[in-house]
């Protein structure tokens, strides 16, 4: 079987993920990092994952119990004590049936996912922008995150200037 | 008096399912009323028998104290009971119970009165040599008087509804010049929503711990009290954190403040169970703030720790036999604590959430108590009070209940609505909680400061996040899951039997 590829949003943070049949379980590729992944559904809408980091010595398996619930217009996974709110982009099989937040007509608000330092912006307000299009580079953590575009769209508003310090949730810029 | 054969519950939600329970394991039958958005609720289904109110609004079921006591005669009940809010302070409700025959569970009707108006409770604890705060005891003629009084006890002074209860009517005035707007205003509001315009005063208590002494009392004249609670984590005078014992009250406090309002139910001829609210300023000292005269919602934490079942010893109170303890009999063991879960969204000015619960798991585990009045698939309704359910920890100690409370919280997962349990694990995590270091105005400066973000929102829990997510929403071509087939599945696919 061919890996699977998918762009998957975790709290607003775009990520690529490769899965594939390996050994017992599943082998995905997320952020260059190759993970073990074991999988079970004790009861629908729960997955009991074993998550394992398949290229060190002394493999440990973290246990994980992901919830799905759907609010309103959005996808939500706990993950023990976490919440993450979750978009799937998959052009194969999901083209167009999903409803994502902010699709359609109106404004869409992009927001900081966590709190750090604004790295760069990438748009200018009037800007015409395609889907998955990066607006705002987010330093948290040491890590570099890219806020995307979720559609197409112009931006009418940018709120944010690079070396600014942004709280989780605040506005960054505004997609119309 | 003879034993209770079929109680009728004229409540809804969590306390109508809690007492459902305590009706059958006392070998009473129990009888659900219901509005138009409960016919599918949990204390209908538990019930042995269910009957129409009316439409959805309260005021045309749980409020219809004549709806209910006619089902009451026809259904054959003897007893009613009001549970918490609706008609459980409502005297005319109580004395027309009497007149129909049918007992009303919780005190007689002039007790009710008496201590239900908080000018005449304040007076009845003046006989009682209770200790109360500063200014009148009866309602404000006008303004002049009411400026007249604070002049007397200084300022800052409260303005309150006799009638009150929620906060309505309800002003605190640091000036002079502020009191004869807000008078009228207090006034206005009480009127409007307690059908008396009448407003005392009293000196504001700067940030006061808000405790409480339960009460029971049977109809011999034996009145215990069952320690305390302190439930200080408030948010617009309403209880969102409840615990027991109070980390400020000592064994000398809990005992002048308990003999206190001991004295209290017996000047005000009370009976059943009762609370009798404090506030405990900085030095210590407790001044009485009100009475409420029926079970309360945090009654839970006190049944952990003294390992009593009130609503058990409410019945039977109702039936006429006398306490079956005496006071020194009563110990209290270990720290309970009770968080409230609602359904509304912190994160967006507490507006309430109703909706569909698309998912629930439960926390359980050893001293673990859920109350509960919703169930999976069940579509909360809009016309009620948010709560959805009482989840209460009992521990060795008030570090261990926390503990216990916060993994439960983490256990707990509510999906399809929003809920306060993100809100509950931060008080939980905050270290002035954790250090008891509350008072009313505790909860209003947490939410002033903004969330910490969870240190621990690790990467791993991203990651199987995004992998559960794709799992979910875009199963590959292949079998999903690893386990999904049964072995016989498995063979039977080996040998081409089906696909």
């Amino acid at each position: 079987m061919s890996p699977l590829s998918l762009e998957v949003e975790v709290d607003g943070v775009l990520r690529r993920l490769t899965l594939e049949r390996g050994g017992e379980g599943w082998l995905a590729y997320m952020d260059g990092k190759s993970i073990a992944v074991d999988v079970c559904e004790p009861t629908p809408g729960v997955l009991s994952l074993l998550i394992g980091d398949s290229q060190a010595e002394d493999a440990s398996s973290r246990s994980y119990r992901c919830v799905r619930v759907a609010f309103a217009d959005e996808e939500t996974i706990t993950v023990g004590r976490h919440q993450h709110r979750v978009v799937v982009n998959d052009p194969r099989s999901l083209r167009g049936q999903r409803k994502r937040p902010g699709a359609g007509n109106g404004t869409l608000q992009i927001k900081a996912s966590m709190p750090g330092r604004v790295a760069r912006v990438l748009v200018a307000p009037g800007e015409a922008v395609a889907a998955h299009q990066g607006i705002v580079v987010v330093e948290a953590m040491k890590m570099q995150n890219e806020l995307k575009a979720a559609r197409d769209g112009r931006i009418v508003e940018v709120r944010v200037a690079a070396g600014d310090k942004v709280a989780s949730g605040q506005v960054l810029a505004v997609l119309e | 008096m003879a034993s209770l054969r079929k109680i009728l519950i004229a409540n809804r939600g969590e306390i109508a399912l809690r007492l459902v329970r305590a009706c059958r394991e006392l070998g009473i039958s129990p009888v659900a009323v219901y509005s138009d958005a409960d016919r599918s609720a949990l204390h209908v289904q538990h019930a042995d028998e269910a009957y129409r109110l009316g439409p959805a609004p309260s005021v045309d079921s749980y409020l219809r104290g004549d709806r209910i006591l006619e089902i009451a005669r026809r259904c054959g009940a003897d007893a009613v009971h009001p549970g918490y809010g609706f008609l459980s302070e409502n005297a005319d409700f109580a004395e027309a119970c009497a007149t129909a025959g049918i007992t009303f569970i919780g005190p007689p009707a002039a007790a009710m009165r008496e201590l239900g108006s908080k000018t005449r409770a304040r007076a009845a604890a003046d006989r009682a040599r209770m200790p109360r705060t500063p200014g009148s005891v009866r309602g404000l003629a006008s303004a002049d008087e009411g400026l007249k009084i604070a002049k007397e006890i200084g300022y800052p002074v409260m303005l309150k509804a006799a009638a009150g209860g929620g906060g309505k009517g309800m002003r605190a005035i640091h000036r002079p010049e502020e009191l004869a707007s807000a008078f009228l205003s207090a006034s206005d509001e009480a009127l409007r929503a307690f059908g008396s315009g009448e407003v005392y005063l009293e000196k504001l208590i700067e940030r006061p711990r808000h405790v409480e002494i339960q009460l029971l009392a049977d109809q011999h004249g034996n009145v215990v009290y069952l320690g305390e609670r302190e439930c200080s984590v408030q948010r617009r005078h309403q209880k969102v954190i409840e615990e027991a014992p109070s980390a400020v009250v000592g064994p000398e406090l809990r005992r002048r403040m308990g003999e206190a309002a001991c004295r209290l139910a017996r000047e005000a001829g009370y009976v059943n169970a009762g609370t009798v609210e404090f506030l405990v300023d900085e030095a210590q000292n407790f001044y009485f703030l009100e009475v409420n005269t029926r079970l309360q919602v945090e009654h839970a934490v006190t049944e952990l720790v003294t390992g009593l079942d009130l609503v058990h010893l409410q019945i039977a109170v109702a039936e006429g036999k006398p306490l079956p303890f005496t006071q020194d009999e009563i110990t209290l063991r270990g720290h309970a604590m009770e968080v409230r879960v609602y359904a509304e969204d912190p994160e967006n000015g507490f507006l309430p959430s109703p909706g569909r619960i698309a998912r629930l798991l439960r926390p359980g585990g050893p001293g673990i108590r859920e109350d509960e009045g919703v169930y999976e698939g069940w579509e909360v309704p809009t016309e009620y009070d948010p709560m959805l359910s009482k989840l209460i920890a009992h521990a060795p100690d008030r570090a261990a209940a926390i503990a216990r409370l916060g993994c439960a919280i983490d256990e707990y997962v509510i999906g399809g609505i929003r809920t306060n349990l993100k809100l509950l694990r931060r008080i939980l995590d905050d270290a002035d909680f954790q250090a008891a270091r509350i008072d009313t105005g505790y909860l209003d400066r947490l939410l002033a400061k903004s969330a910490p973000e969870s240190v621990d929102r690790e990467q791993g829990s991203i990651a199987a996040a995004a992998i559960a997510a794709v799992l979910f929403t875009a199963p590959p071509a292949a079998p999903a899951m690893s386990k999904s087939q049964t072995p016989w599945q498995r063979d039977a696919l080996q040998q081409g039997l089906c696909r």
